[in-house]
């Protein structure tokens, strides 16, 4: 099956994706607003991958984390960092990690 | 101190208790062997993560760079238009891919970088910068699709980890320790009765004799 993209976060994020050839594309501005668009983007058989700014992940705070937990295997949700290079301190993945497996794993790089 | 299950303490029951334990010791080393090849293939992909991610973002940001030169050169008004006109419809492949009884995404990108002419938007309006900040971010794009790839597979084996996890303690820490249990006191009531039974005999046999 082909899917196809969407965005959502601030105006040059948009701006740059769309110009790269992601279909769907939501520019931030209230909490509501992004949270319908998102549903329908979620809900939509179309969209394979979003992609979503940190900055307005966080702004959703947990709606959008429930959003994430409940989805379907499709789309694919990727957070990305917004003009500024605005990553939150806390890494996701790491916090799993630790949480899994007990023990915070630090991992080098290959031959240093 | 587990719990002993309630079982009466025959014979029968105590040769059905230690087939239990075996199944159960046999699942639990399954299990424990599948949570270390998991393991391994997490590690795997959490390696390919941090290096795609490191890939990806670094291109971001040299888009975001072009970006802003294209606002400042073409203006924001017309770069914008530009992001409106062009023609969005890169499309992706995904498919899932099964690691160890587990689906992830597989994702397969064609080609996203286009030629300037085949984007869309007007070109008499925009200039070269655009362009290249164009194609700095179908770049972008790309590495980005095959990160949320990795993310959203290490996402789904981190998942089956937990679960088996859970499966291994709950054996290891509570079923069986709890059959071990009950194994133990089925032995001991056995036992027990023997005892009885033969200080029963020594005495009958004791009665008969002085009876005698």
């Amino acid at each position: 099956m082909s899917y196809r993209i969407a965005v959502v976060g601030d105006q040059d994020t948009v701006t740059g994706l769309a110009l790269a050839g992601a279909t769907y594309a939501h520019i931030h501005t209230t909490n509501e607003e992004t949270l319908a668009k998102l549903n329908e983007f979620f809900d939509s058989e179309e969209i394979g991958v979003l992609l979503i700014t940190h900055r307005v992940a966080e702004e959703l705070g947990y709606d959008f984390r429930r959003m994430v937990r409940t989805k379907r295997l499709l789309p694919l949700v990727l957070r990305i960092p917004d003009k500024t290079g605005y990553v939150p301190k806390v890494d996701e993945l790491r916090e799993i990690i630790r949480r899994t497996v007990g023990a915070e794993i630090m991992i080098k790089k290959e031959g240093s | 101190m587990a719990i002993a299950l309630a079982v009466s303490p025959t014979r029968m029951e105590l040769l059905k208790l230690k087939q239990r334990v075996g199944l159960a010791q046999k699942g639990h080393d399954l299990l424990k062997e599948k949570m270390d090849a998991l393991v391994i293939e997490f590690f795997e992909v959490v390696r390919r993560i941090q290096e795609a991610r490191m890939k990806a973002f670094d291109q971001l940001s040299v888009a975001h760079r072009a970006l802003s030169m294209g606002f400042a050169v073409v203006g924001t008004l017309e770069t914008k238009q530009a992001s409106k006109e062009t023609k969005r419809e890169l499309q992706v492949e995904i498919s899932t891919r099964h690691i160890m009884g587990i689906a992830v995404p597989a994702v397969e990108v064609g080609e996203v970088e286009r030629n300037a002419l085949v984007r869309g938007y007007g070109l008499h309006m925009t200039s070269s910068v655009l362009d290249e900040a164009s194609r700095e971010f179908e770049r972008a794009l790309k590495l980005l699709i095959e990160l949320a790839e990795l993310e959203a597979s290490a996402f789904a084996i981190v998942r089956e980890l937990e679960k088996t996890k859970r499966r291994v303690n709950a054996l290891e820490y509570i079923l069986i320790p709890r059959l071990r249990e009950a194994l133990k006191f089925i032995m001991m009531r056995l036992d027990e009765m023997e005892r009885e039974n033969f200080t029963r005999l020594k005495r009958i046999k004791a009665m008969m004799e002085k009876r005698e």
